[in-house]
């Protein structure tokens, strides 16, 4: 288990409308090792944005154990689960995200408001070095709306990186850019990747997904086939 | 540092109409509440100022039935029972200090091609320190010039500035309703008194010549009594009451004189400021009301628009007690925006009409810090609901909405 980042055991999630309850998710296993880069893949409502929405910590299964590092986090609290997902795990959204009225710069460093020890010169520096690396070190007093979408992704990123966390999941990280953009956006990924980085990236866009390791489909709530790029 | 403050208050400032709408309400609420508490103060600093010239013990027989009314002795009926004899007649009581027999009527006074009507009040030697009023200019009467009707006259502090401007006065003649008078004295400026006349647009004689020579009557309208000491004041009343009934053979059903004493009027008047600053106070007390809930109101909103932020915020590892406080905070900080602004409204506002109605000038200190606790008191509560709706946004609204 000591390599596995996350193992998820027959997780499954109903909603309740009214008196109509919905299955979305049925039974899913899951095992992502340390270093993966695994992509999810299904047609539009077959459960990906709420597999994800399990595995990132902002929802919770109805039923099924999950265990992240090791640590059956389907058991904690809202205040541990902030915990972890600060210190462990970051997001890329499809929308981007970015807190309108702040800077590139202050949208980076703002997952380290959330820790106690607050900031530090240095993080402010690890920040700007962040935002050069992804070709932004001349825009990182820029709002986001004077941001374009690529760029703006890529605040996202940096957003995701500073806090230097184990796994990164992206839930169409490239639904709203161009193809130079995604391009663009991908081989960040795939360099990060090299570096380490466990990642989990939900598309179903065929080519996006060509850069994960592998690729696993769900369909109607259920992981129907697997492959290996 | 301020790093830390700016990702967290940031989103204040950035729509600016929301906030200074949130803001006005605030303003409105603490400048008028602060307003009716500077009044307030001015008033009871006023009331004391008043008491000074009828102080507690000072007592005043008025001749037929009198009412208190809004701080007013209001003489229901025209007595001519009351004679100067009778003022004599207290002095054997014990405990009293002074004792000024009373007339008061309207007079028109001239001096050099200058008319004043003014309240013509004909009173003894004693009654100046029975008042406490003191002289600018000029001497008080003499026991012998009440005695031997003479046409002397002492000048309230207005009439003197009306009649001869920065001259001195003194020694010179005026006419009261065409009798020449000599001028002895002029009163330093009084104010209102307890009883609402303005005790510097008067003119003092004697008054055995007030109803002698000026109104041809053979009575007066009251006795002013003060005593040694105010907590005999109740026994002395007793006394007074019975020997002015015997001497006019009267009962408690058929009297005709009154006793008023400091206490009465005060407390009528009390009565009424009371019922009018709880008045005020409440209605500003609502306003800041009405201020807090629109900051509660456009807060509410910003929440809903905001709630993309509160969920990134969330997602990135912000625990609802972050989230919860981070939108008190922020309020209080919009009502605090508007209490500062609202203090500053409020004192400039009191410092301009305080004079402008009469009332003592005084630095509003006592209502500045009521206001701004009251503020802070309601900030906290005008963030409470929006706050909580904040703290419970679920950050999944970001991966479903774009
Ligand atoms: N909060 C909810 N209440 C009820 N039903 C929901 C809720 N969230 C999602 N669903 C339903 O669950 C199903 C799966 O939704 P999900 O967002 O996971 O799909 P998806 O695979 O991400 O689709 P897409 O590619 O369009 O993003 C959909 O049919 C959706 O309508
Ligand atoms: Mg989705």
């Amino acid at each position: 288990m000591g390599d596995k980042i996350v193992i998820l055991e027959d997780i499954q999630k109903i909603y309740q409308i009214g008196k109509v309850s919905y299955q979305v998710l049925k039974g899913i296993d899951l095992e992502v090792e340390q270093g993966e880069f695994l992509v999810i893949m299904g047609t539009s409502g077959s459960g990906k944005t709420t597999l994800l929405n399990i595995i990132g910590l902002l929802d919770k299964p109805t039923s099924g154990r999950y265990f992240l590092e090791g640590e059956e986090v389907s058991k904690f609290d809202s205040k541990k689960l902030a915990y972890i997902r600060n210190r462990k795990l970051g997001f890329i959204f499809q929308a981007f995200h970015l807190v309108p009225w702040a800077t590139a710069l202050e949208n980076v460093l703002l997952p380290l408001l959330y820790r106690p020890e607050g900031f530090s010169k240095d993080d402010e520096k690890r920040a700007i070095s962040l935002l050069e690396r992804l070709g932004l070190g001349e825009r990182i007093h820029a709002k986001p709306k004077e941001l374009s979408g690529g760029q703006q992704q890529r605040v996202a990123i940096a957003r995701a990186l500073i806090t230097n966390p184990k796994l990164l999941l992206a839930d169409e990280p490239t639904g709203n850019l161009d193809s130079a953009s995604s391009k663009e956006v991908m081989n960040i990924f795939k360099e990060l990747n090299a570096e380490g980085l466990t990642i989990i990236m939900v598309t179903h866009d065929p080519e996006i997904a060509k850069n994960g390791k592998r690729i696993k489909v769900i369909a109607d709530g259920i992981f129907v086939d697997e492959k290996q790029v | 540092m301020m790093l830390k403050y700016k990702l967290l208050w940031g989103g204040l400032f950035y729509k600016k109409l929301r906030l200074v709408l949130s803001i006005i309400g605030i303003i409105i609420g603490v400048s008028s509440l602060l307003l009716m508490n500077a009044f307030g103060e001015a008033a009871k600093i006023r009331t004391l100022k008043e008491i000074e010239t009828f102080g507690p013990e000072v007592l005043m027989v008025v001749a037929g039935n009198v009412r208190v009314s809004a701080g007013r002795a209001i003489q229901t009926e025209v007595t001519t029972t009351l004679k100067p004899e009778d003022a004599e007649a207290l002095r054997k009581i014990g405990g009293i200090r002074f004792i000024s027999p009373y007339f008061t009527g309207d007079a028109i006074v001239r001096f050099a091609g200058n008319t004043v009507s003014t309240v013509l009040n004909g009173v003894n030697e004693e009654y100046l320190r029975l008042r406490k009023f003191s002289l600018e200019e000029g001497r008080n009467f003499l026991k012998d010039e009440i005695l031997s009707y003479k046409k002397v006259v002492i000048l309230g502090n207005k009439v003197k500035a009306q009649l001869f401007g920065k001259e001195n006065p003194v020694g010179q003649t005026i006419l009261i309703n065409k009798l020449p008078f000599k001028v002895i004295g002029v009163l330093s400026p009084i104010g209102i008194d307890a009883s609402n006349a303005d005790q510097d647009d008067q003119v003092l004689i004697p008054y055995t010549i007030a109803i002698s020579a000026i109104y041809n009557v053979d009575y007066i309208r009251g006795i002013f009594i003060s005593v040694e000491d105010p907590s005999n004041l109740p026994f002395i009343e007793k006394q007074i009451d019975s020997i002015l009934s015997k001497r006019h053979k009267v009962t408690e059903k058929n009297k005709d004189f009154t006793i008023v004493k400091a206490e009465d009027i005060l407390q009528a008047k009390t009565q009424t400021t009371n019922l009018f600053s709880s008045l005020v106070k409440s209605i500003s007390v609502l306003c800041l009301v009405v201020g807090a809930l629109g900051v509660t109101a456009i807060m509410t909103l910003a929440v809903n628009e905001r709630k993309k932020e509160i969920g990134i915020r969330k997602a990135i590892g912000a625990k609802e007690r972050d989230i919860l406080l981070q939108f008190l905070i922020e309020s209080v900080i919009v009502t605090l925006l508007g209490g500062i602004m609202g203090v500053v409204l409020g004192v400039g506002l009191t410092l301009i009409l305080l004079p402008v109605f009469n009332y003592p000038l005084i630095f509003p200190v006592i209502p500045i810090l009521t206001s701004t606790g009251l503020t802070i008191i309601f900030g906290i509560f005008a963030g409470v609901y929006p706050s909580y709706k904040a703290s419970k946004v679920d950050p999944i609204v970001l991966l479903r909405s774009f």
